[in-house]
């Protein structure tokens, strides 16, 4: 799973959203560090939605024009899930790399 | 009131193509709208007049454009499409890649650096050289290994390694062109665009959903491309022979013409298999060979002989494409266009 997709999984995950919101809610979770552009956004809804991880929820009417909301689907509640326990693991084996060669470097 | 920025956006977006802007454009126009308008009624009317799509904003619909033109989501059509465009796009490097086992060879041997080979002929010396002939080595060896990286399936690291090894290309075009120096009018711009530029482009089809691509053959193409192609233009050189040595587009219109005849019984048999991928990335190739031969026509107006010889290598690549045009022609029509996208159906 790309950064992208991870990132707008997770902005799904306490709601929907619709494609704007998607991007905010994206900036904020990593700190400003995913800036999504709104192309690149609907390249990674795109290819979630057709693999069954989001699916559309609502419409609805704002100043004339319309929102259409997002939702996580079961399977992409799952993938998300996976992919936050692997990204941990992951994360978990990095720190223990790093104070083991910190304590080898010190010591 | 929003009309003059919202026409501006969907003008953006004819990029895409319609399948999926029909899906699609209403939701990305409302996303953009969103990033500019305040609610507030005059300054949304200021905003309207003023703002429109930034380069960033224009530059991630393109990239979006090119990747679903590329590599849609599989219609059998499209991904006839696709498959062909990655082994047009393989083909393409693979031909970089002789071209820079040519170059690394000539260099080792000119060079005296494997000591149990005999001298070369004077006229094959390669002469120390400055900076730009180390940039240009690393940049054979860099071909190398996007092939190499291509064929085993590793996608991404072949585009990022793709990307910085056109860059010195256009800049040595940008430097000869500003001083005085380009050798011919079109021909080196035309290489870049053709053989540089476009396959890296291209190398979007090679997407994550892309089935993968058999390995071995590919492996063993590269020595064996060597020696078949290499072979005779070194014994050429060797020789002495060097009025028979062909161009490098001339050498793409023979290649590719001895490729369409090899394949030709194939694609006209009704056993064959794989519907007619190898056809139409042989007709994608005999595009780009020719359209590289016509181009570069324009160099040789000085001398009729090279304009008939051009000429000529531009007839045979368009007799032998005929020879499996049908076949990719058949292999498209056996395959529906996609259909128009049904509305999804929304909850409330």
């Amino acid at each position: 799973m790309t950064g992208q997709a991870f990132f707008v999984l997770t902005a799904l995950a306490d709601g929907p959203r619709h494609g704007y919101g998607i991007v905010g809610e994206v900036a904020e979770l990593s700190q400003d560090r995913v800036k999504l552009k709104i192309g690149s956004l609907y390249g990674v809804l795109e290819r979630l939605a057709a693999e069954g991880l989001i699916e559309p929820d609502r419409e609805e009417a704002h100043d004339g024009r319309l929102r259409r909301y997002y939702r996580l689907t079961r399977d992409g509640r799952r993938a998300l899930a996976e992919e936050a326990e692997l990204r941990a693991a992951t994360a978990r084996v990095v720190r223990a790399r790093l104070r083991l060669t910190g304590a080898q470097a010190t010591g | 009131m929003t009309g003059d920025l919202e026409r501006r956006y969907r003008r953006v977006l004819r990029l895409l193509p319609g399948w999926y802007r029909q899906q699609w454009e209403q939701d990305m126009v409302a996303a953009f709208l969103d990033s500019w308008l305040t609610g507030d009624r005059e300054a949304d009317e200021y905003i309207s007049k003023v703002a429109g799509p930034s380069w960033a904003e224009v530059t991630s619909v393109a990239v979006l454009a090119v990747r679903l033109h590329l590599a849609g989501p599989g219609t059998p059509r499209r991904s006839a499409w696709g498959q062909a465009i990655r082994r047009a796009v393989l083909a393409v490097a693979l031909m970089h890649a002789l071209l820079a086992v040519n170059v690394l060879v000539f260099l080792m041997w000119g060079r005296r650096l494997v000591g149990w080979l005999p001298a070369p002929p004077a006229s094959l010396v390669v002469a120390p050289g400055g900076v730009w002939d180390m940039v240009y080595y690393l940049v054979c060896l860099a071909w190398i290994v996007i092939f190499l990286t291509l064929a085993f399936g590793h996608y991404r690291t072949a585009r990022v390694l793709a990307v910085p090894a056109i860059v010195p290309g256009v800049v040595a075009l940008l430097q000869a062109q500003l001083t005085g120096i380009m050798p011919a009018p079109f021909g080196p711009w035309i290489f870049w665009v053709l053989v540089d530029f476009a396959p890296v482009l291209a190398m979007t089809a090679f997407h994550r959903d892309a089935p993968p691509t058999a390995p071995r053959p590919w492996l063993l193409a590269l020595p064996a491309g060597y020696v078949l192609v290499y072979g005779p233009l070194l014994a050429l050189q060797v020789t002495g022979n060097f009025g028979w040595l062909p161009d490098f587009s001339g050498l793409c219109c023979i290649l590719v013409s001895l490729a369409c005849l090899a394949h030709a019984p194939r694609a006209r048999s009704r056993q064959a298999t794989g519907p007619g991928l190898w056809s139409l990335t042989l007709v994608l190739l005999a595009a780009v060979a020719g359209a590289y031969r016509i181009v570069t026509l324009t160099d040789y107006l000085h001398d009729p002989h090279l304009i008939n010889v051009s000429l000529v290598e531009l007839l045979i690549v368009l007799a032998a494409v005929a020879l499996v045009a049908p076949d990719a022609a058949r292999a498209l029509a056996a395959t529906p266009a996609p259909p128009p996208p049904r509305p999804r159906t929304m909850a409330t």
